[in-house]
């Protein structure tokens, strides 16, 4: 946006460098070999430092400038990435984001002296990248282990509203962080922390005077014109926050981890409304409410869920002479699925609209959804949009527009609301494909209210494998095994197998069993998504047992165990994903050969997770012919905090131990 | 990767001649011999190359795809490169359902524009247009029309009718127009066994290819497949002109137009290598000094741009700049080691591990990558890495080993063959100690010394941090649970090109502990995991690309209070592939002796062989699982 009235704003400010002023580098810092702190950092920002603030230029009124000045210690060769940086612009038409003022030197020590080598003009790279995007690139010369890079930049933005979060962590340690971001009272700002380190700035408000030129008309008389200049001050209050932080640790990655940036240190400032002289307030956001409201509001949103002549003839004939409305959802989702598919953007808005996606047959989520959701309300349902986060995408702790990039529908069939997602050919009423499973929904009544809503299914996803198994010679064996899956479980086998080649996917099959061999394959209900999956085969492998001096050793789940942990770390700081709640469920019956007897068995066990988390048993007993085994593992919650960690590894290794416990068989 | 994208500069096209276009948009027609293995379908692909002048070239395509599923997408290749030298004069895209009604047009200004750089490169001026769509319903049908214009001529594209796995074709044609009369080279390759016609010298056709099924361990596709490579023999390169139609010719004029320029150091630069080397006389350990010193002060940085996609950096530039790409640092390093009178040579090469050829008898512009090669006295030609910060001298691991490269002499080109690592040189020497307790616990230690390829597989972990070399050592050994790591030293010789991992570890619960009994795996630590994929029908030969050899020595401890119930049997396999070999020797009471040798040799053999092969692998992770008995002492 952009402010047409005419003033000047005088702005004063300064950045406390004093000791990080440009160029000033001591012998000190290049002649460290690693960082005291992290000594297995590669680099670590010495000083970095980011000014964000408004300036009003004549021409153009507000332009957000960001200055931004970076130290970096380059401790070895896997650190020299630091030293190239990429910045990207974004522009829409012909409003660009600029960038000016690059500055850019490496230093490192040759003998006794600091040498030090600026970048040219040449060395730095502009790039259209797309049609959203520039690119501006640059690399530093002449660098070694050991040597500092130090740049400065400026950006100018015309995006007025949209600052880029300040983030106060990195894959590397930070030394020195100064952040500062200004603002005058006609832009106000609701400010948004997130991340393990907690941030907290320095305040300060102030006034700043402003030249404000006015302007006036005065007529007298018949067209006798004339207009006036005068310029008169003004007071106006300015807010600063300015961050101020040490030695911050670096972020590292851990396996199993949604999204890091959902724990990142990092401050977001979200435009909640603006007030300029002698105009109203335009509000933004400020609360869930809002955001929902300014969604809603959207003419890709609301306007376009309100449209139905489209598919009226269409849908009219569906759902004729039905009244069951369990069915008519049945009728509805089935078609959309069909008709319409996913090209693959994620969004809460529409693009070319739910007219034309209808037509073309092609959609993008916000489009394929807010139809489903149309139609509906068309067939007299109780149906609503839900705002959702993708994992991608974190998890929206605060009420921001970019929090949300996903759209489910809800309608209500005995008063729950049944979530469905007509973007994926496999997911079921109530079973959202998983990367929209994170956190919770926002669900937009026809009012344009809001409540959060669950996203995570009530039930668990199930997989029950029943097998029977004949022990053959030397320690091969052969049976059948029939899987059943439902829910997510059922969903994702269904991903996997519909659309690939049949040959290919039993191949693949065997050769993840580690060279199982398979016959009598048989899948039932793959395309009939209102049954369990279900897959049955028999099956021959080799070396799944021990045969020594006359005794057979065998772990009663052969190739089905449990073989690793998969939490290897000693320690964790996030929680663990598992995705969904589910269970498993064996049943294995295993032949006696001939001649042979029961020698041991392993014990029963029955494990518990805290709080009801999950729980594992392990039955076993025999008959003079027979063993048989049932195996029961849940997990009764998506999520683990990290606080579980040692309980969780714990949990699983006991689990594996029980898992591999031996039978022994003797003749 | 480090040359521009040949397909670049390469693509090109032509109109049909009697080809009925209706049914190429129907695939409800298709053969089903066409659809088996297939992603994709390629009804037509036409290309006509008219080169009308040493500097100017006119692309013509036709391109019909049926897409049969998801993976097939790709196939489309709905692209173009485009560039100061390359211009798209038209494209457009029709979509066609599968009964052959047209849903979609999609004209030239509608394909997205965005530049071509990859992540690994800082610049490079190639731009793309591509297409974006997302089918509604498979099989469908997508129709390419372009035509392009190039100012360069170095690259004709090849007439390669079978364009990779999963994709059959039902025609294709290809037919180069060369009114200018200057001489175009060809070679033919793989052609037997499949229909194509040679409708004159420059011109064939091709038809009905099924399509052909990726199995591991086999040779690269472009050694298998049919192709016809054309060079024309005066060409222009970014503005620059050539005639070559031999490897010398083509070795001289790249010498001359491309890389002598580029050599031109600073007085000073010189004056400091020659300090460097001053104390050496020997022309090897001269270089060592001077590829040490340029490790030391360069990165690999790619940028590209125009003639500089073909051309090295001036050393000058380097000197200053202290990054380049291959060919700047490859150019870089020969400029240096030139002023210290040591003699060394540009060459270029295919780089990446599945061990491409640059083809001996044909010659035009190929590769992807840049090396550097000393000559020696005694044959043994000395191959240099130049952008890597961190190989040692000498070495040059998967990545450009045992192929066939182009080396650039001021005399002319020359095809040479690359270092091979022999079996016996890609060994892992371990020395191990493994301590077992009552309770079934191991406490190992070892020292693993790693040499040849196996080296290569091992230096990255120095650039590990220590969390990040436990999670190593702990995916490594996944089949041991509860894996407690104590130590990771480690050695890098870069002097004697070996690697050396000191670890200790221990980890409960290892043995099984049942009732008296406990069952021990003997092998902790090296176990083979790995089974080649099973196919009902191997269709292509075994190739294997690279030898190893493993040799592990293992004293084992037995826990207190146990004796042995049951040992097992030593076993020895013999096979053309390699050898195994385990034994298990007693010591004395408390004390065993576990001993391992298992080596793969590399070769090429027959499809009927691959059962073998795999039953050997089989076999292998069969006896790494085998187990002893211990029983109480009462």
């Amino acid at each position: 946006m952009r402010i047409t009235l005419v003033f000047i704003l005088l702005l004063s400010y300064s950045i406390s460098a004093q000791n990080y002023n440009f160029g000033k580098i001591s012998k000190e810092e290049l002649e460290e070999t690693s960082n005291p702190m992290d000594p297995d950092a590669v680099a670590t920002y010495l000083y970095k430092n980011r000014n964000t603030f408004y300036e009003y230029n004549q021409e153009k009124g507000f332009q957000l400038i960001t200055e931004i000045h970076e130290r970096i210690k380059i401790y070895t060769s896997e650190g020299f990435d630091y030293a190239t940086k990429t910045i990207n612009l974004y522009k829409s038409g012909s409003t660009k984001e600029k960038i000016t003022n690059i500055k850019a030197v490496t230093y490192s020590l040759e003998g006794d002296k600091i040498e030090s080598i600026k970048l040219k003009k040449n060395g730095v790279f502009k790039t259209e990248l797309s049609k959203y995007y520039d690119q501006t690139k640059f690399t530093l010369p002449n660098l070694k282990p050991k040597s500092i890079v130090e740049y400065k930049y400026r950006i100018s933005s015309p995006f007025i509203q949209n600052i880029d979060e300040f983030q106060f962590q990195h894959a590397i340690p930070i030394k020195k962080l100064e952040a500062r971001f200004e603002n005058p009272e006609y832009f106000n700002f609701k400010i948004n922390t997130k991340g393990f380190l907690r941030v907290s700035p320095e305040t300060t408000e102030g006034y700043g005077s402003i030249k404000f030129l006015n302007k006036s008309s005065s007529q007298s008389g018949f067209g006798n014109k004339s207009t006036n200049f005068s310029y008169s001050d003004v007071k106006y209050q300015k807010y600063e926050k300015k961050y101020n932080l040490t030695n911050v640790p670096a972020l590292k990655l851990e396996p199993y981890v949604d999204n890091i940036n959902n724990y990142r240190s990092a401050v977001k400032f979200e435009l909640s409304y603006t007030k300029f002289p002698n105009s109203t307030i335009d509000y933004y956001t400020r609360t869930w409410e809002d955001v929902v409201k300014t969604i809603y509001e959207s003419s890709n949103f609301g306007a376009e869920l309100n449209k139905t002549r489209y598919f009226e003839e269409d849908i009219t004939a569906l759902i004729k002479g039905v009244s069951n409305p369990s069915k008519k959802i049945e009728l509805i989702f089935n078609y959309v699925k069909s008709r319409l598919k996913w090209n693959g953007y994620h969004s809460k808005y529409t693009s070319g609209g739910v007219k034309k996606a209808y037509k073309d047959q092609v959609g993008n989520v916000a489009e394929i959804n807010l139809m489903l959701t149309a139609m509906l309300r068309y067939a007299g349902l109780n149906a609503n949009p839900v705002l959702v986060s993708t994992r991608s995408n974190g998890i929206p702790l605060f009420p921001t527009r970019e929090g949300y990039n996903y759209i489910v529908t809800a309608v209500s069939l005995n008063n729950e609301p049944v979530l469905l997602d007509a973007t994926n050919k496999f997911a079921m009423p109530n079973i959202l494909p998983s990367k929209a499973l994170n956190w919770k929904g926002r669900i937009i009544r026809k009012d344009g209210k809001s409540a959060l809503i669950n996203l995570y299914p009530s039930k668990k996803s199930k997989t029950i494998i029943s097998m029977a198994v004949n022990l053959a010679d030397e320690g091969d064996i052969n049976g059948v095994i029939r899987t059943v899956k439902t829910g997510h479980s059922a969903m994702n086998y269904r991903q996997s197998y519909v659309p690939s080649n049949k040959e290919d996917y039993l191949e693949r099959m065997e050769n993840n069993y580690g060279g199982m061999e398979i016959s009598d394959f048989e899948v039932k209900n793959d395309l009939d998504l209102s049954k369990p999956v279900m897959e049955s085969f028999k099956f021959s492998k080799e070396n799944q047992f021990e045969v020594i001096n006359n005794q057979l050793y065998l772990s009663p789940m052969f190739f089905l165990t449990t073989k690793e942990n998969p939490f290897k770390s000693n320690q964790r700081l996030f929680p663990v994903n598992f995705g969904h709640p589910q269970s498993n469920k064996y049943t294995i019956s295993i032949t006696i050969p001939e001649g042979y007897k029961v020698e041991s068995l392993p014990k029963q066990k029955m494990l518990k997770l805290p709080q009801n988390m999950g729980s594992f048993k392990y039955h076993i007993a025999s008959t003079p012919q027979s063993i048989q085994i049932v195996v029961n593992a849940e997990m009764n919650q998506a999520i683990v905090p990290s606080t579980y960690y040692d309980t969780l590894k714990q949990y699983f290794k006991t689990m594996i131990e029980a898992e591999n416990e031996k039978i022994v068989l003797s003749k | 990767m480090m040359f521009r994208n040949m397909l670049t500069v390469a693509i090109t096209f032509i109109a049909i001649t009697t080809f009925s276009q209706e049914n190429a948009h129907l695939s409800l027609s298709l053969d089903p011999a066409l659809k088996k293995n297939a992603n994709a379908v390629i009804r037509l692909n036409d290309i006509e190359i008219t080169i009308e002048a040493q500097d100017k070239m006119n692309t013509k395509v036709k391109r019909i795809i049926t897409v049969l599923n998801k993976q097939g997408n790709s196939k489309v290749n709905a692209y173009l490169h485009y560039d100061n030298t390359v211009k798209i004069k038209t494209l457009e895209a029709l979509v066609y359902n599968a009964f052959g009604k047209e849903i979609k047009k999609i004209k030239k200004n509608s394909f997205n524009d965005v530049s071509a750089v990859d992540g690994g490169t800082l610049y490079s001026d190639s731009r793309l247009k591509y297409l974006e769509y997302t089918p509604v319903n498979y099989p469908y049908t997508i129709e390419l029309n372009y035509e392009t214009t190039s100012t360069s001529t170095a690259f004709l594209r090849p007439f390669a009718p079978l364009e990779g796995y999963y994709v059959s074709t039902e025609n294709s044609t290809y037919k180069i127009i060369s009114p200018s009369n200057i001489e175009i080279r060809k070679k033919e390759k793989n052609l037997n066994g499949y229909h194509l016609k040679k409708e004159g010298e420059l011109h064939y056709t091709a038809k009905n290819l099924h399509a052909i099924k990726k199995e591991t361990h086999s040779p690269l596709f472009v050694n298998f497949s049919p192709q016809v490579l054309f060079s024309a023999s005066q060409f222009s390169l970014e503005g620059v002109s050539a005639a070559a139609a031999t490897w010398t010719d083509f070795g001289k004029w790249m010498y001359n137009d491309l890389i002598k320029d580029a050599y031109d150091l600073s007085p000073e630069t010189i004056n400091t290598v020659k300090n460097l080397v001053a104390e050496e006389n020997d022309p090897i350990e001269k270089a060592k000094k001077i590829y040490q010193y340029v490790q030391d002060k360069t990165r690999y940085i790619s940028v590209q741009v125009g003639i500089g996609g073909w051309k090295p950096f001036n050393a000058s530039e380097v000197d200053k700049l202290g990054y380049g790409d291959c060919k700047g640092l490859t150019n870089y390093t020969m400029a240096l080691l030139k002023a210290v009178d040591v003699e060394a040579n540009y060459s270029v090469v295919f780089s990446g591990s599945s061990q491409r050829d640059i083809e001996h008898d044909f010659a035009s512009m190929q590769g992807n990558h840049v090396i550097l090669s000393i000559p020696t006295n005694d044959d043994q030609t000395i191959w240099l890495e130049c952008t890597s910060q961190k190989l040692p001298f000498g070495f040059i691991g998967d990545f450009t080993d045992n192929r066939d490269v182009l080396v650039v002499t001021p005399e002319g080109g020359i095809i040479k063959r690359t270092k091979k690592y022999e079996t016996n040189e890609s060994a892992q020497i371990t020395k191990g100690q493994y301590t077992i307790t009552e309770d079934g616990s191991i406490s190992a230690s070892m020292l693993v010394n790693s040499t040849g390829i196996q080296y290569d597989n091992k230096y990255y972990l120095e650039t590990m941090d220590k969390t990040e070399l436990q999670r190593h050592y702990k995916e490594h050994w996944s089949y041991v649970n509860n894996i407690n790591m104590i130590k990771t030293d480690l050695k890098n010789n870069k002097t004697d090109i070996e690697f050396t991992e000191h670890i200790d570890f221990s980890a409960s619960n290892y043995a099984t502990v049942v009732g008296d009994r406990m069952l021990i795996t003997l092998n902790a630590t090296n176990r083979n995991t790995y089974t080649p994929n099973r196919y009902r029908h191997r269709k292509l030969p075994l190739k294997i690309n690279r030898g190893f050899k493993d040799i592990d020595n293992i004293d084992i401890t037995l826990p207190k209070g146990y004796k042995i119930e049951a040992m097992f049997q030593n076993k020895t396999i013999k096979t053309i592939f390699g050898e195994y070999k385990i034994s298990l020797e007693q010591k004395d009471a408390s004390t065993l002796s576990y001993k391992r040798e298992f080596s793969i040799n590399d070769g090429e053999f027959s499809k009927d062989d691959y059962q073998a092969f795999r039953d050997f692998y089989k076999e292998v992770a069969k006896h790494d699982n085998s187990k002893i008995a211990l029983i109480k002492n009462n």
